[in-house]
């Protein structure tokens, strides 16, 4: 089990999610998959908001300017400088000591401070416990406990999500990391982010 | 050209209307504190109060998940987890610290109260200049949060300048002032209190008007493309009224001329009054248009 770091504690490992967008086919199942293992109930109602399915990967469609569509999927960073844990009144955001960002419902009020301080803008309100919802779900962090991969990795079926640890370099994330072109997502933001996008071999 | 990746936090994160009513009466609490430094009125402090109960009533509706608050606030204590890098936890403690002082301050000014013997230290300490100085900072501080509050959410660009801190202050003061013009108006401060409020709100209109303006053209020019696009909401898009019309048309330019009008030709309750109003009106509404225009970065343009 997971637990809360304390200050100027580090993680003992820090995970991190791979998605290669150069493998990825954009069939939806990462996002399907997320959805059902972790919000059930989300499965037919919308996130107004993001006008999409209530998931904890979001979504982007686009056309590059050549006419070519393109997909960006976009989650939880799992910061390692997350301004969402820095913003939260209640303490509510952590870091556990696997490096991800946690949350714990006791202690969320629903003030939505992490949602407006979060970059990447991958956290939701669920409509009946106001939760501010994101990757991981409690379904995924049980796989996680039991050293299984989260539902959006199981469920891909172009393999080009992965999860793992940074701090160990035979982990398949160092590996791919270390062998492939990556980049961060608004790497200006000073977040250091824990999501890496694979851009090609 | 609409990025493929834009959204708006009004509709995600609901910092709304709600919100905007919390920040001005905490704007009108807080530099009315300062104001009350200066003025001493016992009316004043009965303003402060409400506008804060009102504003923590709406801060506090707001909140998704309100009625898990105990447990919140005992599970925070139990497990001495607070986190002072948030604003909003600051915020929370200096409110509720300035809570505490207005409470003090009125049951001071309410004679049937102070009939009863052990509240009567209420009346004394509401004398001593210590206190009141700290309660004028407490109230400065609160204003001051308020700004902080928004600066500190890094999701939203738009917010992501000191400008906000600074505007709120102005607004806020201007406010404060366009309660006591109210106030005059009902005969419940005196004339010279109003005609000093008169010409110290002209100068802060106009100060209003370019920090407006500076807040605009700062995410205009020099903003990243979240910034832009809130900016862009403001200026000419969908919040375009609310800002021309609503801050800068009413909230502005009709206490400068009435103001002006005021100091040049002569003084009319009644315009003061309708000074006062539109005044107030603008400080909400230019809460309102900064909340509303607050966007994401997006990450694919």
């Amino acid at each position: 089990m997971s637990k809360r770091l304390r200050k100027g504690q580090a993680p003992t490992r820090r995970m991190a999610h791979v998605w290669d967008a150069s493998r990825c086919i954009a069939c939806g199942a990462c996002v399907l998959a997320c959805t059902s293992s972790n919000n059930p109930d989300m499965m037919f109602r919308e996130e107004k908001g993001w006008r999409s399915i209530a998931s904890n990967i979001r979504r982007i469609d686009s056309v590059t300017p050549q006419g070519r569509p393109e997909v960006l999927l976009v989650q939880c960073q799992h910061c390692e400088n997350a301004p969402c844990q820095t913003t939260c009144p209640f303490g509510a955001t952590y870091t556990d000591d696997d490096g991800m960002i946690r949350l714990d419902p006791r202690m969320c009020a629903g003030c939505g401070y992490c949602v407006t301080s979060c970059p990447y803008n991958v956290r939701w309100f669920h409509p009946d416990s106001k939760l501010p919802k994101k990757c991981m779900g409690d379904t995924c962090l049980t796989f996680v406990d039991q050293g299984m991969p989260p539902a959006c990795v199981q469920a891909c079926p172009a393999g080009a999500r992965d999860f793992g640890d940074l701090n160990d370099p035979n982990s398949t994330v160092s590996v791919t990391l270390r062998a492939k072109r990556s980049r961060r997502l608004l790497e200006s933001a000073g977040t250091e982010p824990k999501y890496f996008v694979v851009e090609g071999s | 050209m609409t990025p493929a990746d834009l959204h708006f936090q009004v509709d995600i994160a609901h910092w709304g209307w709600s919100i905007a009513w919390f920040l001005w009466f905490v704007g009108i609490a807080g530099m009315g504190s300062v104001a009350y430094y200066f003025v001493r009125k016992g009316v004043l402090s009965f303003v402060i109060l409400g506008s804060l109960a009102i504003g923590l009533l709406f801060v506090v509706s707001h909140l998704g998940r309100w009625w898990n608050l105990p447990l919140t606030l005992w599970t925070m204590i139990t497990n001495g987890i607070f986190n002072w890098s948030s604003w909003m936890l600051l915020g929370i403690l200096m409110l509720s610290l300035h809570l505490v002082l207005t409470l003090v301050l009125v049951v001071a000014h309410l004679p049937w109260l102070q009939r009863l013997g052990w509240l009567r230290w209420t009346a004394a300490l509401s004398r001593a200049n210590a206190f009141v100085a700290a309660f004028a900072l407490l109230g400065f501080g609160c204003t001051v949060y308020s700004g902080f509050l928004l600066t500190q959410a890094a999701g939203i660009p738009l917010w992501n300048t000191s400008l906000i801190p600074i505007l709120w202050v102005v607004s806020g003061s201007i406010a404060a002032i366009a309660v006591l013009e109210i106030l005059y108006v009902f005969g419940l401060v005196d004339a010279n209190v109003s005609s000093l409020g008169v010409r110290l709100g002209l100068g802060l209109d106009a100060v209003k008007l370019l920090a407006v303006l500076a807040f605009l053209h700062v995410a205009l020019s020099f903003g990243s493309a979240g910034a832009r696009i809130g900016a862009t909401a403001m200026a000419s898009g969908e919040y375009a009224l609310l800002t021309w019309g609503g801050v800068v048309g009413v909230g502005i330019l009709v206490p400068l001329a009435i103001g002006a009008y005021t100091v040049l030709v002569k003084k009319s309750k009644l315009l003061l009054l309708v000074s006062a109003v539109a005044a107030l009106a603008g400080v909400y509404f230019l809460r309102a248009a900064v909340l509303l225009a607050g966007a994401w970065e997006p990450l694919v343009l």
